[in-house]
């Protein structure tokens, strides 16, 4: 990882009052009701995708539309370091909120009630670091596709267009839409169920499923940014 | 250690128009170490699209581009390259200070030294130290472009690509920004400058290459015109200046720190380096007893090589 890169993500996110803004609600609302919501427990918290959603939108679009990224790559610093930097950086980003998070709705309901159980807490807190850096590598490869915050706006579509496939699928009985579906809402979720793997009955066509996507979306981000022409002239 | 570019043709598919556009078509070309090389041509001629081959950003359909034997996009090439953008975007929420920084860390450049370079990359360019303090979002259009030539010059790269680098800029980061090409130049850095101001690139570029339609129409050598970048237009009254001649109008003009550029009388064309050495040439005309009926600045060889492009082949 570039760490120049990577302190240069973290530092642009910041600077975004309205990502702050959000970032601290996500931290501290949640946590809150977990606290006040008797019997509410981890649900309250839900999965990490919004935390990452705030680290994730616009990593690399945002860069291409505003013509920064031309001086970035004007440095010694290769296409794949750049993809791969943003990615980790927005990544461990998102997992430091997300720990925060969690630590702090475990100390809440300590302080209310009895304190939960820790390895639960545990196993929810790591099964939100698969569904951070998954969904980030997601991102990577939306962001690398469309400008600005585009992205965004092509999860939102695809997600959609991936319930409609399954809905359809279901209804209409044809399975292959119905797994299409499927397979598109999986890809653009990416989760690793670590209770499974706990209990010693891990899924490893899941878990095959999760590396590959992750592997696959970080390449193909790669492959388009390798392919980017970034001049204006082309535009 | 140059710039080799080879039957360097580039195309852009217009999809909503269904047509392909020829950018650059079959260009080749050297660029000498050490020289500052001026890019000029109208509107749409094919110049950025020609610097963006040549910084590696734009992947040519044919044709190559090495620079010290290298492609463009080695980072061998990226670690001894500056490159001031013409539609410079800074990442705003920065400071001028943490953005220089920024760059020089991405450089790869000793951390030891960034502190000090940094503060000597501002200064170099004229910015006060308070304005490395400043939010970037904050900085007026000139300022922007010093700082991002500061950028550019971090690190003493050997090759640095300006596209239109005083644009915006007052008269006073004029006269800097030739100075600091001056400076660079001394030190054997090979620039690359596309620009719109003719006069500029005449003062500062050893040779230009005048690009038109996607072709290099014609290089010019610049190296003696460079001191002498204005043209002064005199009319005298029939007979004056066939009366004194054309060797003795030369040698006038010689005195008076000009160039006698083109004899036809009633008219002469003077090659002067500014308003100061015309005023001296007319004063000194005048005093040898020719009657100036007029005086007005005619076009520059630049500005008369964009009016009356050369027909052929340039020779690279």
């Amino acid at each position: 990882m570039n760490l120049t890169l990577a302190i240069g993500l973290w530092r642009q996110r910041l600077a975004s009052p309205v990502r702050v803004v959000i970032l601290g609600l996500l931290a501290v609302l949640p946590p809150t009701l977990m606290a006040l919501v008797p019997g509410m427990g981890l649900a309250a918290l839900s999965n990490g995708y919004p935390i990452a959603m705030v680290f994730a939108v616009g990593m690399i679009g945002q860069d291409v539309s505003s013509g920064v990224l031309q001086l970035v790559l004007a440095r010694p610093v290769t296409r794949s370091e750049y993809v791969f930097s943003r990615w980790l950086a927005a990544g461990l980003g998102a997992s430091a909120v997300s720990l925060a998070q969690v630590g702090l709705g475990w100390a809440l309901v300590a302080i209310r009630h009895s304190p939960p159980d820790p390895r639960a807490m545990l196993l929810f807190a790591a099964g939100r670091e698969f569904e951070i850096f998954g969904v980030v590598a997601v991102m990577a490869l939306l962001s690398s596709l469309m400008g600005g915050l585009g992205d965004l706006a092509l999860y939102v579509v695809l997600n959609v267009v991936g319930g409609i496939m399954s809905m359809v699928g279901q209804f209409q009985h044809v399975a292959a839409v119905s797994w299409l579906g499927q397979e598109l809402g999986a890809l653009l979720s990416p989760h690793v169920e670590l209770a499974q793997i706990v209990a010693g009955t891990p899924s490893w066509s899941a878990l095959a499923a999760y590396a590959s996507n992750l592997t696959l979306c970080l390449l193909v981000a790669v492959l388009v940014m390798n392919r980017k022409e970034l001049s204006y002239a082309s535009g | 250690m140059s710039i080799r570019v080879v039957g360097l043709s580039k195309s852009y598919r217009r999809a909503l128009a269904g047509e392909t556009v020829l950018a650059l078509n079959d260009v080749t070309l050297e660029i000498r170490s050490g020289e500052v090389f001026g890019i000029i041509g109208p509107n749409g001629a094919g110049k950025t699209t020609f610097l963006g081959c040549l910084l590696g950003f734009l992947t040519p359909d044919l044709g190559r581009v090495t620079i010290d034997e290298r492609p463009p996009d080695d980072l061998e090439v990226r670690r001894v390259t500056g490159y001031l953008p013409e539609r410079l975007v800074l990442d705003r929420w920065m400071t001028g200070r943490a953005f220089l920084a920024y760059h020089h860390a991405l450089a790869r450049l000793p951390d030891t030294e960034r502190p000090a370079e940094v503060e000597a990359a501002l200064a170099r360019v004229g910015l006060p130290p308070e304005a490395g303090a400043r939010p970037i979002s904050k900085f007026s259009r000139g300022m922007l472009q010093r700082l991002g030539l500061a950028q550019a010059l971090l690190g003493a790269p050997r090759y640095v690509f300006l596209d239109e680098p005083a644009s915006g800029v007052d008269p006073a980061g004029v006269v800097l920004f030739r100075r600091l090409l001056n400076e660079i130049k001394g030190r054997g850095v090979t620039v690359v400058i596309n620009s719109h101001q003719l006069e500029q690139v005449e003062r500062v570029c050893d040779r230009v290459a005048f690009v038109k339609g996607g072709r290099v129409e014609a290089v010019e050598t610049l190296e003696a015109g460079a001191a002498l970048a204005r043209v002064l237009r005199v009319r005298s009254l029939p007979g004056a200046l066939e009366r004194m001649g054309r060797e003795r109008l030369t040698a006038l003009a010689r005195d008076a720190a000009a160039a006698l550029a083109d004899f036809s009388p009633p008219q002469a064309r003077f090659a002067v380096a500014d308003d100061d050495a015309a005023a001296r040439l007319v004063a000194a005309l005048v005093a040898a007893g020719v009657p100036v009926a007029e005086a007005a600045p005619d076009e520059s060889r630049l500005e008369r090589l964009f009016l009356e492009p050369p027909s052929g082949t340039a020779t690279p």
